[in-house]
């Protein structure tokens, strides 16, 4: 009995999380439904949503407002648990629920210290609805000059660019070596969590913080660097093996076929 | 030792005749070309087939929970899993084309003229089988790849009127594709299908050797030959022994192409296991542009082609039941290519139009 509730929690606990994150249902929840259709300022967050990092992971509408995306006339009701639209102040607390490692060194920083003042808060840089990828392309001059000079932004892009760079560079080759079947999911994993420890750590805008943790950063990725170097020299070895054996295969159809004209040549003879 | 033993055996099965007979006074035509060592490569690949399908059996487990992880952990895990995994996978989809090119130069030799029908049409359902046995393996793995490709493969069946339905719930052992259909097509994969495609090689093999092999219909000499109404051996007075003269012709194609076969294990397997093989399958998230095999996108394009699914299936039996029953409908005893201009000219456009279909299959 006990293991039939317990996997029946596990399934609708599963099911949950499938309707959190699947981007196919997403599509048929009632708010893009009611504000797909709609034209203006009520339709607009739809079209922008679609091009969001958040729609290409499955981040549907109420995963940030609640509410109930089943329900056309409860969609919108508090009483399940709609949010509405959080003020400027409130935008941190809102996002961060989910970002929390973000949200808590956007905080600690000049911007989050400032916010109440009007400090720069998450949609200032990432957008609302066209939530943009966190990338370091988002600190540049057009965009931060638009409360400061850029000058401190620049140092603090250029100090982070090296490990950014590294990091970008170790996920395409995670991702190539996944396409071929190759199992990269621990040092995925590994990535993953060095990206999201380093994208807070430059949430803090502390340039002096970040040169100093850079380094260890660089050390994790060196470490991850060094486990797809590994499996990039396995896999040369393999080439390498697969080649000679190839080319000993050809040499050994040359040399049937140099006798069989041997024997063609002396079957002619007799004839 | 070695000596006694063979004496013993001898006495016993005269080996000595039995090997004589079928191989060094076994003569085949003096003009005998490169397109008759098929067969051996057939042969060659279909035992590789067999050797790497046992060892991927001692690890996978025919499971939806589980087939992924045993297929990745072979990979991965289990000492040259990859090779044997590789081999299997890209050595079935050359066994697709060497039987293109055996049946092409059949067709092309008019070898499947009386009184070789029995050969051409064992043969041909040895090409039916193995296509099914390439279906049944795409699913095993439980990728994103084999449950989606499955799905739309088993949804054409739909198509037939009346019994479409109940035909899809019957291939696929409920009404999506899962527990079921994994259970039953890796019963098919691993014992249905060989035991027929061994016992179907068998008796290809019989045919071959029983009515002997055809002369090639090329040369000056060349007459076709009379069909007689009783039995009769085609003999090859004159020809060339098949052992040692041309099993190492055999032999030199066999190597060639198991060339070709570690080259693209090695080198190229992307070209016939694409990504989305290396993704579990999700039934709730449709790939994009999923497409079958590259065997089976004429089949596929074909159903887009027809106003109706209905139409194109229709088609494809017509065009299928034509070639099964060639032998029968294709009845002159001329043999000689130049000799038969219709044949040839309907056998190169059908080549054309496959390639045009499968292409345009590919990037519809």
């Amino acid at each position: 009995m006990m293991t039939n509730i317990r996997y029946l929690c596990c399934l609708l606990t599963l099911a949950g999380l499938f309707f959190c994150v699947s981007p196919v249902l997403a599509e048929e929840t009632v708010c893009i439904q009611c504000h797909g259709g709609q034209e203006g300022r009520l339709g607009a967050p739809v079209a922008a949503w679609r091009e969001s990092i958040h729609a290409q992971n499955g981040i549907s509408c109420h995963d940030c407002h609640g509410g109930d995306p089943t329900d056309f006339a409860m969609a919108m009701s508090p009483e399940r648990g709609f949010l509405g639209k959080p003020g400027y102040t409130e935008v941190p607390a809102f996002c961060g629920r989910c970002h929390i490692g973000v949200k808590e060194d956007y905080l600690a920083s000049a911007h989050g210290r400032a916010l109440e003042a009007g400090g720069a808060q998450c949609v200032i840089c990432h957008q609302n609805h066209r939530v943009q990828k966190a990338s370091i392309d988002l600190i540049n001059e057009e965009s931060c000059s638009r409360c400061h000079a850029y000058d401190r932004a620049k140092v603090i892009k250029t100090a982070v660019g090296g490990t950014d760079r590294m990091l970008a560079s170790m996920e395409t080759d995670l991702k190539m070596l996944a396409k071929q079947g190759i199992a990269v999911k621990t040092m995925e994993d590994k990535t993953f969590a060095l990206r999201n420890d380093f994208h807070r750590l430059f949430h803090s805008v502390d340039v002096e913080k970040v040169r100093q943790e850079t380094t260890s950063f660089q050390e994790r990725g060196a470490e991850i660097q060094t486990q797809i170097d590994a499996v990039h020299d396995k896999l040369g070895q393999r080439k390498l093996m697969g080649g000679i054996v190839a080319g000993l295969l050809f040499l050994a159809s040359l040399i049937c076929f140099l006798m069989r004209k041997t024997y063609h040549q002396e079957e002619e003879a007799q004839r | 030792m070695f000596k006694k033993l063979y004496r013993f055996f001898e006495v016993r099965l005269g080996i000595k005749d039995i090997l004589e007979q079928n191989l060094t006074k076994y003569l085949l035509p003096y003009n005998v070309n490169v397109w008759y060592t098929l067969g051996a490569v057939l042969l060659t690949l279909f035992a590789i087939q067999f050797v790497t399908g046992i060892l991927l059996l001692v690890y996978y487990i025919p499971n939806p929970a589980e087939a992924f992880q045993s297929v990745d952990r072979i990979m991965n895990e289990i000492p040259f899993g990859w090779l044997i995994r590789y081999l299997h996978a890209i050595g079935s989809n050359l066994i697709i084309i060497v039987l293109l090119l055996h049946m092409l130069s059949v067709l092309f030799m008019g070898s499947y003229k009386k009184p070789r029908e029995l050969t051409w049409v064992s043969g041909f359902i040895l090409f039916n089988l193995a296509l099914g046995l390439c279906l049944t393996g795409y699913l095993l793995p439980w990728s994103q790849l084999s449950f989606w490709a499955t799905t739309v493969a088993t949804d054409a069946a739909g198509a037939i009127p009346m019994i479409g339905d109940g035909l899809v719930r019957f291939l696929r052992g409920a009404a999506m594709v899962g527990d079921e259909t994994l259970g039953r097509f890796f019963a098919l994969h691993v014992m249905v299908m060989p035991a027929l495609l061994a016992a179907l090689v068998g008796l290809h093999l019989f045919c071959v050797r029983r009515i002997g092999i055809s002369r090639p219909p090329f040369g000056e000499g060349y007459r076709p030959a009379e069909v007689q109404d009783h039995f009769h051996h085609e003999e090859h007075p004159g020809g060339i022994p098949f052992f040692p003269n041309y099993a190492i012709k055999d032999l030199a194609v066999i190597c060639f192409f198991l060339g070709v076969l570690v080259l693209v294990v090695f080198y190229a397997p992307g070209l016939f296991i694409p990504p989305d093989a290396f993704v579990p399958a999700d039934p709730f998230t449709t790939p994009e542009h999923i497409k079958p095999e590259w065997y089976f996108l004429w089949a596929y394009q074909t159903l887009k082609i027809f106003p109706n699914e209905f139409l194109g299936l229709a088609a494809q039996g017509v065009v299928m039941t034509a070639l099964a029953l060639l032998p029968f409908l294709d009845r002159g005893k001329e043999r000689r290519p130049g000799r038969r201009p219709l044949f040839i000219a309907c056998y190169i456009l059908g080549i054309l139009l496959f390639v045009a279909i499968s292409v345009w299959g590919h990037y519809s």
